[in-house]
């Protein structure tokens, strides 16, 4: 019989995977924390930045080292999405947006094309954006419709694409639209002549993610520059790059919820009301009990989702959504409860808090909204169930789905 | 005495039983036809040609490239066996 696939990146130890992590919390400590408020108040993310986390490789970290990559295993990609998530999740889209299109290249591209792109990408000298959400289309992949047209050597884009996390200041744009009846994703160079981008500013958060809308006006597009075939961009290529995104944003949720968890045992130990603090009440613990016990719950849920993507089980797209759909509920809830907690200094600009509340509702809308989550994930363990005919005559499940 | 196409037609057969049980166990049917046309049935959703790239890839020691991207080569058991046949090589 056939040999299975051994994992495609060996998978760092326990130690090193701790290692990292607490490198990645002391960049965060150094690099991102202390500005993230005055990135959000300019709405933009200094180039500085993104030059030391070029220099340090986590812009490329999840690419193979043979295309200047770190090749680091999911689980470490998994780790910087988490502590870069505690600092800000505005800059922790820069690591989302960058996997998504490298990794949707890695798997699709054609050897040009990753010779081409994959080695900048990799070393962080350009970021690229995933442009896949349109003016009247959000998640749901089979209402776009931006048109591609064939030209002679190519492919002639017209159309918009909007909300596109780091449109402002990327390179490159992998951009998903249709080809007669057949969906399409090409690469399309921010120089190219017809493509306009325009800054959207005043986010509720996320500010400083450099989103961006872009106008495509008869833009050309070698033929060479069509990623995988068309037909194949919803169902193959664009799943990739989600399902990356979906793993960077369910670890950059659980940052946040750390981060909300953090500041508000923080508080609640520091806080006096006359004799007593305020994590002597009763109200505060519940409130930090459940915020624990979600950070606790967030962690192996991420950790799962890592994991199978490191041994490429095919229910990795199962636990990745459940991570995400956990995560970015978990943390608006915690922000919500951590403002809650500080009270009015919660409710000021000054206060990471009030940050965290505005950036973790982005988190239930980015990489598929709640809802759509909510509509895959029941109708998989509904199927699922039927499938075992564990339904017992009183209509309860015998044994639940795993989630 | 084993010869070499009752070999072929054993691994055949365990590629086969492998991908129609696990397209059994990611689909909502009870009983599928070798040659049935999983994606214009609408008995998949939208992960299942991922999920199923990466079964066969995991399941077979396969590399799923962007040259392999035909519907004829996913789109039943028979047509999925095929492929994994002739990209192990153990196909002719």
């Amino acid at each position: 019989m056939i040999e299975g696939l051994p994992p495609r990146i060996a998978e760092a130890s326990p130690d090193l995977h701790s290692a990292r992590h607490d490198e990645f919390k002391a960049f965060v400590a150094r690099h991102v924390a202390p500005c993230a408020e005055q990135w959000d108040r300019d709405q933009r993310i200094p180039e500085s930045v993104l030059a030391i986390m070029a220099q340090c490789g986590y812009l490329g970290c999840s690419l193979p080292k043979d295309v200047g990559g770190k090749g680091w295993d999911v689980v470490t990609f998994g780790l910087l999405n988490e502590a870069f998530g505690r600092g800000s999740a505005a800059l922790t889209g820069v690591l989302t947006v960058q996997a998504m299109v490298s990794m949707a290249i890695l798997k699709w591209g054609t050897s040009q094309q990753k010779r081409a792109w994959l080695p900048p990408l990799a070393e962080g000298e350009i970021i690229g954006a995933f442009a896949l959400t349109e003016p009247d289309a959000g998640s749901d992949l089979h209402f776009h419709d931006t048109p591609f047209t064939e030209s002679s050597d190519g492919l002639i884009l017209n159309g918009a694409k909007k909300w596109i996390s780091c449109g402002q200041f990327a390179a490159m744009y992998l951009v998903f639209g249709t080809l007669g009846k057949n969906s399409v994703a090409c690469i399309v160079p921010r120089e190219s002549r017809g493509l306009r981008v325009e800054p959207i500013a005043e986010l509720l958060g996320f500010r400083a993610a450099g989103l961006a809308e872009l106008h495509f006006d008869d833009v050309f597009v070698p033929a060479s520059n069509v990623v995988g075939k068309p037909g194949f961009a919803l169902s193959h290529v664009a799943p990739v790059g989600l399902h990356y995104g979906r793993i960077s944003t369910a670890c950059s949720a659980l940052g946040l919820l750390r981060g909300c968890f953090e500041e508000s045992v923080a508080h609640a130990s520091r806080r006096k009301i006359g004799d007593i603090t305020v994590g002597d009440l009763g109200m505060i613990r519940s409130l930090i009990a459940r915020m624990g016990t979600d950070l606790e719950a967030g962690r192996l849920l991420c950790h799962s989702a890592c994991r199978a993507e490191d041994e490429h089980v095919p229910d990795v797209f199962e636990r990745t959504l459940v991570a995400k759909y956990f995560t970015s509920r978990a943390a608006v809830r915690a922000a919500s409860d951590a403002v809650q907690i500080q009270g009015a200094a919660g409710c000021h600009g000054s206060s990471a808090v009030s940050r965290y509340y505005r950036d973790a509702k982005i988190m239930e809308i980015i990489e598929g909204t709640t809802q759509i989550h909510e509509d895959i994930l029941g109708k998989m363990f509904v199927d699922h169930a039927s499938r075992l005919g564990a339904v017992s005559n009183s209509g309860a499940p015998e044994s639940g789905k795993r989630a | 005495m084993h010869t070499q196409r009752d070999e072929a037609t054993s691994t055949e057969q365990q590629v086969r039983e492998t991908t129609r049980r696990f397209i059994l166990s990611s689909i909502q049917v009870t009983r599928l036809d070798d040659d049935a046309n999983l994606f214009e049935s609408g008995i998949v959703n939208s992960l299942f040609a991922v999920q199923l790239m990466t079964f066969i890839e995991k399941t077979f020691a396969i590399e799923v490239g962007m040259d392999d991207l035909d519907v004829e080569n996913f789109k039943s058991v028979n047509a999925t066996t095929g492929f994994v046949l002739r990209k192990t090589g153990a196909l002719g």
